[in-house]
């Protein structure tokens, strides 16, 4: 190390007798702190302030600075214990020296679980099985675990005897399946147990625990349950004030489309008239209500009364013997013809004979007036 | 706590994996950083973050949507919501607000929950864009270098260097390739409340020694910090947080030392024993005479009892 020094303070002397340029010393380079592990440097010597206000000159000023840093820094980098890998030199920096905090906390280590203290207790150490064992009936290594174990066994076991105690049609294979599965859910059940052990979370040995992390919905069901638990079926529970009701309870409404074919809503409909119980036709009787309308509102007007519709005044009796004559005859009636605006008493040529056949039938609904009667053309009392 | 004590266990290696990567470990991953905008930021300041983000490419995520509800000043619950789902510990925001135009937060989670924050005010922005210079490859672990005395006096400057250093450091290395120091940051506290950045690639340049001269050339990002608002972890919070695990620490082998032959020695410290009490077979020979001509005095063994021995190992 000696010689080394000596000879590189002749270079150096001999450099910097060369070139001032080129030299690696920085002065008051012991000043500076240096975390080689992070390759970090710290100047703690104040700035100069002079050169820190003025704009033009900073720059250069943080460079220079910079530079006998890194320069600093880089001697000592250079002066670590390094090796050679493959054409490049590496260095092996030490660890760091500035005290960064974690990420996350110090991980726990796992608390021992109830066999792990027994085994510890009888001192049972734990003996590290080979995956490969050997099958003297398949006459081949068979792996113990993981991959292909399954295959092994089944090529194996492709018949299994009924012990002599067992019923003779109870399936063997099935009866397997079922203890393996119970296996695994004592397993599992084991597992939990040993988890909530640590975690100080009482289990109850019999029995089924709660649902802890039960959903909102879930909770409300239960409680729709309990409450209609009762005698009265849940009438008289008191609620609490904000008690919401469960979605999803009542019965459930299918909505049909409203696009489509109506075919399927002509369908449904004519089903339902065809069950009611329609009232047989009563023609006569549909003329006559209307003869009396038409009447009544005739007379109204002539009289210069209020014409009222349907529902007349006096029961709609004013009505002319004229009138039903010429109905029961086919020629129309005076009076204004209730269609499609060519009422008013326009005349016309012959009186539609048809008018009988418009009136009621099937299509009468409610209450409004026959479909066909907006037809009738009236030429007054006219033959 | 590992991963199989979970109620729900993974359901393949796959899933297993990714928890166990984000569980706490002894020795830890590298910290994730996440750069993202709040709500409205200036090109400048996009810029700036995309800059930053750049300096630390493999260990950080920038996201590309605004986030415009988020102020980690006021509210930093959706910020940690944030980290913990991307499984990162660093965030640096930028926004603009009615104060500020140039707004950044530089903050550090515990356990998914805040540690420390600084928020500051950016000007002077240089972007790398400006410099024309070849700039080192990304990801390479720079050297990093702090100048004024603020580092070490200020409270809140203590903190801003504790997290710059986090942001920047980069990997944890145990060993450097002497030729591969491409980049060097400097962060200089001008005052108590003024930083200024600068980023330069090194040229390691001949000297005639080993040891080469460094040349260095600005190549940015240039700005500087005018700190702001600030939140520090408590004492206590931040001594939890540097706890060590005992495995990490050195183990100190003690007594065991090597001779020249390379042989394994170690010292055995014994109580003084009286030797002239011990039980030996008695030999009429050796029996002492009363004229005390005997030379040898009774019982075995000579020499004083030795308070050490020092015994071969095997």
């Amino acid at each position: 190390m000696a010689d080394t020094d000596s000879s590189q303070r002749v270079q150096e002397i001999l450099t910097q007798a060369t070139e001032e340029l080129k030299s690696i010393k920085v002065p008051n380079d012991d000043q500076l702190e240096y975390d080689l592990g992070n390759l970090l440097v710290s100047n703690n010597n104040t700035l100069d302030e002079t050169l820190t206000r003025d704009p033009e000159k900073i720059d250069s000023y943080l460079h220079n600075l910079a530079r006998d840093s890194i320069q600093a820094l880089l001697n000592r980098v250079w002066e670590l214990p390094s090796e050679r890998i493959d054409s490049d030199i590496y260095a092996t920096l030490p660890k760091p020296t500035t005290r960064l905090p974690r990420e996350k906390p110090v991980p726990k280590p796992r608390p021992p679980t109830k066999w792990e203290k027994y085994a510890r207790e009888k001192g049972i150490n734990n003996r590290k099985k080979d995956k490969k064992v050997w099958d003297d009936v398949l006459k081949r290594w068979v792996p113990r675990f993981g991959y292909r174990k399954i295959a092994a066994e089944k090529e194996k076991n492709w018949v299994k005897e009924v012990p002599s105690n067992a019923d003779p049609f109870e399936d063997q294979f099935a009866k397997a399946a079922e203890m393996k599965k119970e296996n695994v859910a004592k397993n599992e059940f084991q597992r939990l147990r040993n988890i909530a052990k640590n975690k100080k979370i009482k289990v109850p040995s019999v029995g089924v625990t709660g649902n802890e992390y039960a959903s909102k919905n879930e909770l409300s069901m239960a409680m729709h349950h309990a409450k209609h638990a009762t005698a009265s079926r849940g009438k008289f529970q008191p609620e609490l004030p904000n008690e919401k009701k469960v979605k999803g309870l009542g019965k459930k409404r299918k909505i049909e489309f409203t696009t489509g074919s109506g075919q399927v809503e002509k369908k449904r409909n004519i089903e339902v008239l065809e069950k009611m119980d329609k009232p047989s036709l009563n023609l006569d009787g549909a003329i006559h209500k209307e003869i009396r309308d038409e009447n009544v509102a005739m007379d109204l007007k002539r009289k210069g009364g209020k014409v009222y519709g349907r529902r007349s005044k006096m029961g709609g009796r004013h009505r002319t013997k004229s009138d039903h004559k010429s109905l029961k005859l086919g020629t129309g009636f005076q009076g204004k013809g209730k269609g499609k605006g060519k009422g008013k008493g326009k005349p016309k040529g012959k009186p539609n004979v048809g008018a009988k056949k418009k009136i009621g039938g099937p299509k009468m609904q409610g209450k409004g007036r026959p479909a066909g009667k907006g037809k009738m053309k009236g030429k007054g009392k006219g033959k | 706590m590992g991963v199989i004590q979970r109620v729900v266990k993974p359901r393949n290696s796959r899933s297993k994996r990714a928890l166990e990567k984000r569980e706490p470990k002894n020795i830890e991953n590298t910290k994730q950083c996440l750069f993202f905008v709040g709500k409205k930021a200036s090109e400048e300041m996009r810029r700036c973050l995309r800059d930053l983000y750049s300096l630390r490419k493999h260990h950080s995520l920038h996201l590309s949507r605004k986030h415009p509800d988020m102020a980690p000043c006021v509210d930093i619950l959706p910020v940690e919501r944030l980290g913990q789902k991307h499984d990162a510990s660093l965030f640096c925001y930028v926004a603009r607000t009615k104060k500020h135009q140039n707004n950044m937060v530089i903050g550090r989670m515990f356990n998914h929950h805040l540690l420390d924050l600084i928020e500051v005010d950016v000007s002077d922005f240089r972007s790398l864009a400006k410099f024309n210079n070849p700039k080192g490859a990304e990801g390479t672990k720079p050297c990093l270098t702090f100048a004024g005395p603020g580092w070490e006096d200020d409270a809140a400057l203590r903190t801003l260097k504790s997290l710059l250093l986090d942001l920047f450091r980069g990997v944890e290395a145990t060993a450097v390739r002497l030729q591969g120091f491409e980049l060097a940051l400097q962060f200089v506290a001008v005052d108590s409340k003024t930083v200024m950045m600068r980023g330069y690639s090194i040229h390691l340049k001949k000297s005639g020694l080993r040891t080469p001269r460094i040349e260095l050339d600005l190549i940015g990002p240039c700005m500087t910090l005018h700190l702001q608002r600030s939140r520090l972890a408590s004492d206590d919070l931040m001594k939890r947080a540097c706890r060590q695990p005992k495995q990490v620490k050195a183990n100190r082998v003690k007594n065991i030392s090597k001779d020249v032959f390379g042989s394994r020695l170690g010292r055995i410290h014994m109580t003084s024993q009286d030797l002239g009490g011990l039980q030996t077979r008695k030999l009429k020979g050796l029996k002492k005479v009363e004229d005390g001509d005997g030379a040898d005095g009774g019982g075995g063994g000579g020499g004083g009892g030795g308070e050490e021995e020092q015994m071969e190992l095997e």
